[in-house]
């Protein structure tokens, strides 16, 4: 086959029109990615309206690369929200399904001052932020989410979470059906609450 | 002539070949996504919108594309589409596109789109391979937020959110309940489509006076036996 038998040829005429597809296509996702793209802190408010319900005034803590990883996952971000004196935190949970991991943000609930005696108090609400291998997410109820906000006295103790039963008096939440991602959202509000009592409050929590 | 041909493209879309309830086709999706009526609707929606994009720009590209490589040229076509839906829905309806999770990327491998690609768009014009796209796109919106209504309903005692009932069986928000409820619906969808073409086709034979298959030929006259003699 000569040069130009093959720029005549049907495979020739398949391939061009293939790659112009592909080069129009990638043009397109380019262009609507640069139109449609999402700050951080765009996502950071629309975390901190669906947490608070309205906007709120959030300073961000500046994080110890040493002190951010914790026997449940890592701490990502953490802001003081201006308004209520409150902290949030954004962790991500290891020991999902097929060893992956959950991204949550975790609005704590604290009592006093970094100057004056720091104490965490509760958990206001946990919103879901991402996940890594977790197919059965889906099935994750928000009433599994709410049930973190409603044990107090459980966190104010120094208590953490597990999606395991077993007799170490944490306390069980797991959902039927995701054990794995139940087991990395557990472990996610467990990094926010060994970070805030082992770091933010100088260990003093 | 012309309305007549689209009110049958829309027909065949949304009932005579209704992708969930007559082909069968997206079950992954619709088993999916169907746990709440919402989230049904939504996913519908998602579909509806890539089949018709996708249904244009096939229909238009047609004849320049070869032969040979156009189910990788549609699926590169479909995933654009499937991308830049995504973009738009995590920008301007995060909740929704939070809630579809992995079966919103799913959309490309959804064989619905790709099946009316290669069965219709590829063959006629734009304007009839859009209607196509969104006539089988609102036939698919359709089963699946009934599938999701009678789910959640049953599943979680709501309807689209608002708690209605104070009961919950867990069996309907499982996959078992999903093929369970998807199976009642099947068989509901064909018999009311049954009856009525049934009673369309009677309706036609007495319009020409020529008698359906299902009315008894009238027995023979002894007058027009005479006349035959």
């Amino acid at each position: 086959m000569t040069v130009r038998q093959f720029f005549k040829s049907n495979a020739f005429k398949s391939l061009a029109v293939l790659i112009a597809i592909v080069l129009v296509a990638g043009g397109l996702l380019a262009i609507f990615n640069d139109l449609l793209y999402i700050s951080d802190e765009e996502r950071l408010n629309r975390t901190l309206s669906s947490i608070y319900g309205e906007p709120v005034t959030a300073e961000e803590v500046t994080l110890d690369d040493a002190d951010t990883e914790t026997p449940y996952g890592t701490v990502n971000a953490a802001y003081y929200i201006v308004d209520d004196g409150n902290y949030l935190l954004q962790s991500t949970g290891t020991g999902g399904y097929q060893n992956g991991t959950v991204t949550l943000w975790t609005a704590l609930t604290c009592s006093g001052t970094p100057e004056n005696g720091l104490a965490l108090t509760g958990i206001r609400k946990v919103v879901y932020d991402s996940n890594i291998n977790q197919s059965w997410i889906g099935k994750i109820e928000p009433s599994f989410y709410d049930f973190f906000a409603e044990q107090d006295e459980l966190i104010a103790d120094g208590g953490y979470f597990t999606a395991i039963r077993d007799d170490t008096g944490d306390l069980n939440n797991v959902q039927t059906g995701a054990t794995g991602a139940s087991n990395a959202i557990c472990n996610a509000v467990n990094s926010a609450l060994c970070y805030f009592r082992t770091i933010l409050t100088g260990g003093n929590a | 002539m012309n309305a007549k041909k689209y009110g049958k493209i829309a027909y065949d879309g949304l009932i005579t070949n209704n992708a969930t309830f007559k082909l069968v086709l997206g079950t992954c999706a619709t088993l999916g996504m169907s746990t709440s009526a919402v989230n049904s609707f939504g996913m519908g929606l998602s579909v509806t919108v890539v089949l018709l994009l996708s249904n244009v720009i096939i229909s238009l590209l047609r004849k320049i594309i070869p032969n040979t490589v156009r189910i990788p040229a549609y699926i590169v076509i479909i995933a654009t589409m499937v991308t830049l839906l995504r973009m738009v829905l995590e920008k301007y309806i995060p909740d929704l596109y939070d809630s579809m999770g992995v079966f919103l990327p799913l959309i490309v491998v959804n064989c619905v789109i790709l099946g009316r690609a290669e069965a219709f768009a590829s063959k006629n014009p734009v304007l009839d391979s859009a209607i196509d796209g969104v006539a089988t796109g609102l036939g698919l919106t359709f089963a699946l937020t009934i599938i999701g209504i009678i789910r959640e309903f049953l599943g979680s005692g709501s309807f689209f959110g608002m708690q209605v009932m104070d009961f919950r069986i867990g069996f309907f928000t499982n996959s078992a309940g999903a093929f369970f409820v998807y199976g009642i619906c099947i068989a509901l969808f064909v018999l009311i489509t049954g009856q009525v073409d049934k009673a369309r086709r009677a309706k036609h034979a007495r319009a020409l006076r020529v008698p359906s298959h299902e009315e008894p030929l009238p027995a023979p006259d002894e007058t027009t036996a005479e006349e035959v003699k």
